[in-house]
């Protein structure tokens, strides 16, 4: 029975490997080796025109926003959107505390600070909503 | 009359690999000439269509040169590469999800010789597909690379990073088990 199993073995896969055609086989294969690992070296290393444009044009805008923050100081603070008209009568105190911190820093670094220097702790209530007003527009 | 030049010498497959490596196409084609159809009866062995037999077989060889780098001659290249098959198969079964269908066409009818014989042989390769089947596939391997192609249980253990006792043990068990199949 041994012997019978390992003759049958033998012949397990006679018929496939008779009909497969060795010669297209080899060509096949070495035509995939040719393109394929190419591809795969485009992936790793060449990379697309498109991605190189994209990283360009991030290293581009990086710069730019750097740039400006080095040239102007508190470019672009976080002023909240509320500081527009008649809004502000339904900010919070906090709330209306960022905004004159916010407007502080643009007036008081843009301006290089006014002549008499003056805080806007300092200002009383009439000036600050003045001033709001005008802000507001 | 001129002296007859001398018999190229067949070059190893280790030399063939190195050519690969340098870039020689011809070599990598030799190497498939070389193994392709043992590579094909093992696949049709392992429970391979008959169909798909010659895109596993290419697969396999591409895997396989693409791979080289990790082949540290701990076996025959032969032997590597029919683990590989054993791998591409098992991947292209998972991917197919198809049942297994023992062609039992025209394939089995053309052939020559006495058709009561040549139907009965069919019957017990049959038999023996569906019990490799029912193996495990480290059974199943043993079994392939040490009764139809030929190998010892030293290179089936490296190849398949086990020993050679462990090898053998698996033999048996398959032997044992395809026995009570083929009953």
């Amino acid at each position: 029975m041994n012997d019978e199993l390992q003759e049958v073995a033998r012949r397990l896969g006679a018929r496939a490997a008779e009909r497969l055609d060795v010669e297209r086989t080899a060509q096949a294969v070495v035509a995939r080796l040719r393109t394929e690992p190419r591809a795969e070296v485009r992936v790793g290393w060449i990379r697309p025109a498109w991605l190189r444009i994209a990283a360009l044009l991030v290293m581009v805008v990086g710069a730019g926003v750097v740039a400006l923050n080095v040239r102007i100081p508190g470019f672009m603070p976080p002023v909240p959107s509320t500081t527009a008209g008649g809004e502000l009568s339904e900010l919070s105190g906090d709330e209306l505390r960022e905004v004159l911190e916010s407007v502080a820093r643009l007036g008081g670094e843009q301006q290089a600070v006014s002549a008499q220097d003056v805080g806007l702790d300092e200002l009383s209530a009439s000036q600050l909503r003045a001033l709001l007003e005008s802000l507001g527009g | 009359m001129p002296p007859a030049e001398p018999l190229a010498a067949v070059p190893t497959d280790a030399a063939l690999i190195a050519a690969w490596h340098g870039g020689d196409e011809p070599a990598a084609a030799e190497l498939v000439r070389r193994y392709a159809r043992a590579l094909a009866r093992f696949l049709a062995g392992a429970g391979a269509l008959e169909a798909d037999v010659d895109d596993l077989v290419q697969e396999t060889f591409i895997r396989a040169f693409r791979g080289l780098g990790r082949f540290r001659g701990q076996c025959q290249f032969r032997t590597w590469l029919m683990t590989i098959g054993g791998n591409v198969l098992k991947d292209a079964h998972r991917r197919s999800r198809r049942a297994r269908v023992v062609p039992l066409g025209d394939d089995l009818r053309d052939t020559d010789g006495d058709p009561h014989e040549q139907a009965v042989a069919d019957e017990a390769e049959l038999r023996l597909v569906a019990g490799l089947e029912r193996l495990t596939r480290l059974q199943r391997d043993v079994f392939l690379l040490r009764a139809q192609q030929g190998l010892e249980y030293e290179e089936i253990a490296a190849a398949l990073g086990t020993t050679s006792g462990a090898a053998r043990v698996h033999y048996h068990h398959a032997v044992k088990r395809l026995k009570e199949q083929m009953k």
